[in-house]
């Protein structure tokens, strides 16, 4: 039943993305989890397309706040104005007062404006002139950075990373990919006819469904050796923390229940790992020296942890 | 299977290699049969090998070594350098000879010529063979190991020493076999190795084997832990034991030649005879009464009496001294064969089923089993002898003036060379000082030896120099020896105080042991070749008497005089006895009959161990040997097994989690090795591509939704242990 409503929206998703299945899943795997997603990538790969499309198929609200360096956190949560004709101060909501929210090159403002975004995000509310105001649910973040390796950026302190359940790569499609994509611009916009395919009810019912995903004593087990290996490792500076531990947790509940499976398995953790653990490890200047990645990282690390698979070693 | 063009240089170095492992084949063929000329074959070994690594067409190589062969041909037996026009008239005229002779099979009266013609004809082929298992098999093992055991047995029983040869063929048979092995790894997974690579992954192997190679010939070496078997095996081969003696080391064993006395001496288990006998018995052979400074000889014999077989002896002479009991019957299986009686003392009467004539030699003592005067071998007999005491109250009453008076008849026993050191007859003298018969003196050297730090020693026994005196050496100087010094001493010493004496050769008694019939006999083996001492005892007559160290009395005394407690006669404990008053004394008195009991069935089951020890230790190594081939062939069997293992029982979580994890553990034994950090799932995935279909993954899913989904009971138990039973069968093909 849930998968069937999972599976209505991906469907739609993809009638106008071509190709990023995986990316689409895992954004719906970071809704579901109540998490939100960087995506680190070059702009006009799609990424405000697939925002729009979850968001359209899923019947939520869309923002979009493009950063920019001179941007204000006001103008992220909203301000405060006075109303000559009411003679009171009326709160004007920001665009983070919304569903789904495309935080576009949010490394290019500044770090007060960031934290302002992702104090948000954390809080699920916002607090403005001492009044503190829900966000509604479901919220969603997907924030997008352009590689740190470009000009003008604030790069986004670690300690702020760790707010995002996934850190994704988009990458270019296909050229085969791409060729179906200018064939169906040809036609017409497809972003425009696309239609609502499940209610933010159902979506919010999901997200409860979420939490009755079994996760057996060895896949907790597991995960914890997994971050723990992540905090011993040589090239590792600072390993992952136990949020991060408990955020991947929550992420294989999310994508066990997207899979139609009501329990979570090794294959989950395994899939899942590098985009939860990635961005939450801090690696030392030796590992950047022999151009090792975190994803390599993880990636050992998945393969020399022993998988449980049978009681005695579960036991 | 493709094969791999092998670097010219590595192939160069294996060929080098080769040639000279086959040097080695050369080296002791051409010296056992004297054949000059070893730099010819080895010119035509390289010439072949040369030819083959420059891929030269088969023809022209084949026409290259025939005209190699002509030339080496024409060479040695024509003498000259060039070919000339006589030369293939003889070699033709030659030819046609020798094919004559083949015809006929004449084959001793092949010329050499020809000879050598087939001699490199086998090289040629032997070079075929050798660039066939490097080149194509890329295996050399065959060839090395049958290299060392060739040089093993001709360094064993020929004159040949290979004692350079065998570190040679060591270190090259070594290091071919190991750069053999890069290409065949390289061909095995496809890979193919640059020059450089093999020079760097060669590289370890020659320096470990350079560096063992020094080792080995610098490091002092032990003696061999096996003695040379050549003597062993021709002991085999001719029957009873006949060792060398004198010189080197040489086995336990009767030996008729005693001339040269000495040198250490290494067990031999051989079994000689067994012998159903009611008590202990001194088995007698001969004796020899000529003591050379060196060993015994026998002057020829004079005089010859034949008895024959069931007639009777009458050797047993009957005397004051003497208190003979029962007549018992001694049966004497015998496994060693050899033309002459092993007899205990008291021989009345020899009984064998055919008619034996025994001719006895009246100074050796031997007694020959002929049949119409031909020399015949018994393999079993039974021998009637009379138990009999010595008298103590006789022996005490022998004195040395007796002896003296029989002087002139027994010259022959009172013999002794003249270049015997005088200090041996001074020692005699001053160990009989205090003894006053004939028996005391010669009962006081009897046991001088036990109580003055003699040493019963079978390997650190010397050999007398020129100058020495066998019997001086072992008195003053080594002290140590087995029982050919301490018998052949005691005579030595008797004679110099003028009691007779006689030396004899046999047998001791052995041990008590089971034949095949499960009857109890003692067993003697070459162990138990032995000498001892006859005195004569004025009045009684010869008595034996056990000078070596460990050995128990020859002869048994009766004690019908009233010994002081201090009279070194009281009679000692005979060994069992007072094991058992030892045990008596123990305080676990409660204990004393089981612990009785438990160590007679020990000491039964030790014995029926030991007869059967070839039959356990063969059962033993089958067994473990089929173990060993069951346990590496479990893939195929033990699938069957746990098919019907698990069809009993319900069909619950239990049982299925055992059936999945058994399936892995068979997986993993069929091949496919589940690395740590992969999961059921991709594993399952990899299985099923190489057996089709999607079996393991519903396996497997079924699996997790147990293990790891903790939902234990909403599955088709049916399906799954079809599913089950249908992939661990293909597993088992």
């Amino acid at each position: 039943m849930q998968k069937e409503l999972i599976g209505r929206v991906l469907n739609n998703i993809e009638k106008v993305m071509i190709g990023k299945r995986d990316i689409a899943e895992l954004s719906m795997t970071a809704l579901l989890a109540g998490g939100h997603v960087l995506l680190e990538d070059v702009p006009g790969v799609g990424k405000t397309m697939m925002v729009k499309a979850l968001a359209r198929s899923i019947g939520a609200d869309f923002k979009r706040i493009q950063f920019t360096p001179d941007l204000l956190p006001s103008d992220v949560l909203g301000v405060s104005i006075y109303n000559p004709r009411e003679m009171e101060f009326e709160f004007r909501p920001g665009p983070i007062m919304g569903n789904i929210i495309l935080a576009d090159e949010i490394n290019r403002t500044s770090p007060k404006t960031q934290s302002a975004l992702l104090e948000g995000m954390e809080e699920s509310s916002v607090t403005i002139d001492g009044e503190t105001m829900r966000i509604p649910q479901p919220f969603f973040v997907m924030a997008t950075q352009n590689p740190i390796e470009y000009e003008g950026t604030y790069p986004l302190p670690e300690a702020q990373l760790d707010r995002f359940l996934f850190k994704l790569k988009m990458g270019y499609p296909t050229p085969r990919e791409e060729i179906e994509v200018l064939r169906r611009a040809e036609q017409e916009i497809p972003i425009d006819n696309l239609e609502t395919v499940i209610t933010l009810d159902d979506l919010i019912n999901l997200q409860h469904a979420v939490k009755d995903v079994v996760v057996s004593d060895a896949v907790k087990s597991y995960i914890v050796t997994c971050a723990n290996e992540t905090r011993n490792n040589p090239f590792v500076y600072l390993g992952v923390s136990p949020r991060g531990s408990l955020s991947l947790m929550k992420a294989c509940q999310a994508y066990a229940l997207l899979v139609g499976r009501m329990y979570v398995t090794p294959d989950d953790v395994q899939y899942l790992a590098p985009f939860v653990f990635g961005h939450r490890m801090i690696l030392k200047p030796e590992a950047k020296y022999e151009g090792i990645e975190s994803d390599e990282i993880i990636e050992r690390i998945l393969a020399k942890v022993s998988v449980p698979f049978d009681q005695v070693s579960i036991k | 299977m493709s094969e791999m063009r092998l670097d010219k240089w590595f192939l160069a170095i294996l060929y080098l290699l080769a040639i000279v492992l086959l040097r080695e084949w050369l080296l002791p063929v051409m010296e056992l049969t004297q054949t000059g000329q070893i730099s010819l074959f080895l010119i035509f070994i390289v010439i072949a090998f040369f030819l083959a690594l420059q891929s030269v067409k088969w023809w022209i190589s084949s026409l290259i070594k025939v005209l190699y062969i002509i030339w080496a041909i024409h060479y040695t037996f024509f003498e000259g350098i060039l070919l000339t026009k006589e030369t293939s008239t003889l070699l033709l005229e030659d030819f046609n000879s020798n094919f004559a002779v083949i015809l006929v099979g004449n084959w001793s009266e092949l010329s050499n010529p020809f000879r050598t013609m087939l001699f490199f004809i086998l090289l040629w082929m032997t070079t075929y063979l050798i660039r066939h298992w490097i080149e194509s098999r890329k295996s050399i093992f065959l060839f090395y190991s049958m290299t060392i055991i060739f040089i093993a047995i001709i360094d064993t029983f020929t004159a040949y020493s290979a004692k350079g040869s065998i570190l040679i063929i060591m270190i090259t048979g070594l290091l071919l076999l190991g750069l053999l092995t890069i290409p065949k790894l390289a061909e095995k997974h496809s890979l193919s190795i640059s020059a450089n690579k093999l020079v760097s992954i060669s590289f370890p192997l020659v320096v470990i084997l350079v560096i063992s190679g020094v080792f080995m010939l610098t490091l002092p070496k032990l003696e061999p832990a096996w003695a040379d078997p050549v003597p062993f095996l021709t002991s085999v081969v001719d029957g009873a034991g006949e060792g060398g003696n004198g010189e080197g080391i040489s086995k336990t064993g009767y030996d008729p030649d005693d001339s040269r006395l000495g040198g250490p001496f290494i067990q031999d288990n051989t079994l000689i005879f067994e012998a159903s006998v009611p008590k202990k018995q001194y088995w007698k052979i001969e004796t020899k009464n000529t003591y050379t400074s060196k060993g015994w000889e026998q002057p020829s014999e004079s005089s010859v009496i034949t008895y024959s077989s069931n007639m009777g002896m009458g050797t047993f002479a009957e005397s004051e001294g003497i208190i003979s009991g029962e007549s018992k019957i001694a049966q004497l299986n015998i496994l060693q064969r050899f033309p002459f009686i092993v007899y205990p003392y008291g021989m009345m009467n020899v009984e064998t089923d055919e008619d034996v004539q025994f001719m006895k030699l009246e100074m050796l003592e031997q007694y020959r089993t002929t049949i119409g005067d031909e020399p015949v071998s018994l393999d079993s007999y039974g021998i009637e002898y009379i138990e009999h005491d010595f008298s103590l109250k006789a022996l005490r009453e022998t004195t040395m003036d007796e002896v003296i008076s029989l002087e002139d008849d027994f010259a022959d026993y009172l013999q002794l060379p003249k270049e015997l050191p005088e200090r041996v007859g001074e020692l005699a003298e001053t160990i009989t000082r205090s003894s006053e018969s004939v028996y005391d003196k010669a009962k006081a050297i009897e046991r001088y030896f036990g109580r003055n730090g003699f040493v019963y020693d079978q390997k650190n026994v010397a050999i007398p120099a020129e100058d020495q005196d066998y019997v001086d050496q072992f008195l003053f100087d080594s002290k140590s020896g087995y029982c050919d010094n301490f018998s052949t001493s005691m005579v030595v010493m008797l004679r110099t105080i003028g009691i007779p004496a006689k030396w004899v050769k046999g047998f001791a008694p052995g041990e008590l042991g089971r034949n095949e019939n499960k009857e109890s006999v003692y067993k003697i083996t070459n162990n138990e070749a032995h000498s001892w001492v006859e005195a004569f005892m004025p009045g009684i007559g010869w008595m034996p008497f056990e000078p070596t160290i460990g050995f128990g009395g020859a002869s048994s005394i009766e004690y019908d005089i009233e010994l002081q407690l201090d009279d070194p006669e009281v009679p000692e404990m005979p060994e069992p006895e007072r094991k058992k008053l030892e045990q008596k004394s123990k305080p676990k008195k409660e204990d004393k009959k089981s612990a009785f009991d438990f160590n007679k069935n020990f000491d039964f089951l030790k014995q029926w161990i030991m007869d059967k020890k070839w039959i356990l230790l063969a059962i033993l190594s089958i067994s473990t040997f089929l173990v060993a081939i069951l346990y590496r062939s479990r893939r195929k069997w033990l699938p069957k097994l746990l098919v019907r293992y698990y069809r009993f029982g319900k069909n619950d979580w239990t049982k299925y989690a055992k059936q999945y994890v058994s399936l892995l553990k068979q997986l993993d034994r069929f091949g496919f090795k589940r690395k740590n950090g992969e999961t059921l799932l991709k594993y399952a995935i990899q299985v099923d591509a190489y057996f089709g279909g999607d079996t393991m993954q519903n396996l497997t899913t079924a699996y997790e939704k147990g293990i790891y989904g903790e939902n234990r009971t909403e599955h088709d138990w049916q399906r799954l242990q079809e599913l089950w039973e249908h992939l661990i069968n293909r597993t088992s093909d």
